[in-house]
């Protein structure tokens, strides 16, 4: 879908601080069409916030993004702010699945699908309703389509984020340590969802500290270290014979856990 | 004993002038649904043009900061003379503004619903706020990474939230609201305040009055006992299972 061939993401040279704090450094990065990459870090790497650069959240103070060939934030920095950001562009392609769920508390799981392909494409009902319960079918929760979020597991809940994102048709997901809210026995289930999406080709950028996960269902691991990327190749590499002195002591520490 | 007693509850004054103070008392409701609604959705207005976001808007949220600081500063009654005393001499407002009838009310009533809706709107205003401020930023973050516009959030999102978590302070400032239309008396207004005051001039007996307070406390009871068990239901709610705090 990415036009022309070229990478589903591009980011170039991204910086972005909070005040006096500079998170990310220059970041470069291409991810190409059903392409999995997984983001490692430390907490205050920037990771989170780089993934939050992908579609907009935390917009970028310099550097450009390219979602599909399409520069998404025209002069970053300038005065134009929102006026040179493609906000509808980019968050009808790009879905994003956070840590919290961050669920509409006061909507069923069904609503909390339907409610922005309603609002935001005018999408008829009674097609909202279709596929959303298709899509909340396809990560287990048939059963669970009116139940309230508070009355869901926090592995339920995360799985119908999943599926809200979704709903909106997206050609990138971005994942922002979705399963660190959970109890240990809840994670499978959300990383079982993740990898058949994987699988049936979405392009993923996915903050994670579960490394079995990066391992088997990455194409990349990229590993993040004040703001910049230290280290990135294919799983095997990165996971198992690091180059990086950074990567090394990441990697020793998470595995000693 | 028995002077206190007639003074204040003479009880065949009471039934003797029931019709007038009931009447009055009437206008007393009437007067605080109409202002109350206005307040409401006045101070929703207002609480959204605080929240307005980007730069663009600086200007909007100045003006309306400055608008609920100054109206929660003046009293109530200093804003009733003021409306009631200039509106009507002001010559280039268009007569059905000047001395307002709607609806069969004097313009007294009127003037009343003016003044009450403008500084129960700047009271209002701060309550939605801290309702609004009270959803957790991760909801809006959801609901705009889903496409929705600041708007659209604020509606589908973000206000049924906040309205739900500041229902039960709202209908305290309903409570205080219609306490203070009796200062609507001022502006003869003969709401029940005015004709219990009115009886007590003529004949020295404050039964009248002692009537209207028994009247309020009909209504303000119950009222004020439903907003203590709303309060300690959605108190229930958060204290009950931990981890859902966050979660919501």
């Amino acid at each position: 879908m990415a036009s022309s061939g070229g990478p589903m993401v591009r980011l170039e040279n991204i910086h972005k601080r909070f005040g006096e704090l500079e998170v990310l450094r220059g970041i470069d990065l291409d991810i190409s069409q059903g392409e999995v990459v997984c983001v490692l870090g430390p907490s205050g790497s920037g990771k989170s916030t780089l993934l939050r650069c992908v579609n907009l959240l935390e917009p970028p103070e310099r550097g450009e993004i390219f979602i599909e060939g399409r520069d998404i934030c025209k002069g970053p920095g300038s005065a134009a702010g929102e006026a040179g950001w493609e906000l509808d562009f980019v968050r009808q392609r790009v879905g994003i699945v956070f840590q919290q769920f961050n669920l509409f508390p006061h909507k069923t799981a069904l609503e909390n699908v339907t409610m922005a392909p309603e609002r935001v494409l005018d999408r008829p009902t009674e097609e909202s309703k279709r596929k959303a319960t298709q899509l909340l079918e396809r990560v287990g929760l048939a059963d669970k389509l009116h139940e309230y979020p508070e009355r869901l597991s926090g592995g339920q809940q995360q799985r119908v984020a999943i599926a809200r994102a979704l709903a909106m048709d997206p050609h990138v997901m971005l994942f922002d340590e979705v399963t660190s809210a959970l109890d240990p026995e809840l994670v499978k289930e959300v990383l079982d969802v993740m990898r058949e999406l994987a699988n049936e080709g979405m392009t993923m950028m996915v903050v994670t500290h579960e490394l079995g996960f990066a391992r088997e269902v990455g194409d990349k691991v990229i590993f993040m270290d004040e703001g910049r990327i230290v280290e990135q190749g294919k799983p095997a590499q990165v996971l198992d014979s690091p180059r990086e002195e950074r990567t090394k002591r990441f990697l020793g520490l998470v595995l000693e856990r | 004993m028995r002077e206190f007693i007639s003074q204040y509850f003479d009880v065949g004054f009471m039934v003797d002038h029931f019709d007038e103070v009931l009447e009055g008392f009437w206008l007393t409701v009437q007067l605080s649904i109409v202002a109350g609604v206005l307040s409401l959705i006045w101070g929703l207005i207002l609480a959204q043009l605080r929240q307005l976001p980007g730069r663009g808007f600086l200007p909007v949220r100045f003006a309306t900061i400055a608008y609920i600081d100054i109206f929660r500063g003046v009293p109530l009654l200093i804003m009733i003379l003021l409306i009631s005393g200039s509106i009507p001499s002001l010559q280039f407002l268009p007569e059905w503004l000047r001395i307002p009838q709607w609806f069969g009310k004097p313009d007294n009533f009127w003037f009343g619903v003016f003044a009450i809706t403008i500084t129960y709107g700047a009271y209002m205003a701060e309550v939605y706020r801290s309702g609004i401020e009270a959803v957790p930023r991760g909801q809006m973050e959801a609901a705009r990474s889903l496409g929705m516009s600041h708007r659209q959030a604020m509606r589908n999102v973000i206000l049924p939230q906040a309205v739900r978590k500041v229902f039960a302070p709202l209908l305290n400032d309903f409570i205080a609201l219609m306490k203070d239309t009796t200062l609507v008396s001022a502006i003869a207004l003969s709401e029940v305040a005015l004709v219990g005051r009115d009886l007590q001039s003529d004949t020295l007996n404050s039964s009248a009055l002692t009537l209207g307070a028994i009247l309020f406390l009909l209504v303000t009871l119950p009222l004020a006992r439903f907003v203590d068990k709303l309060i300690s239901r959605e108190q229930g709610r958060f204290t009950r299972g931990a981890p859902r705090v966050e979660a919501l």
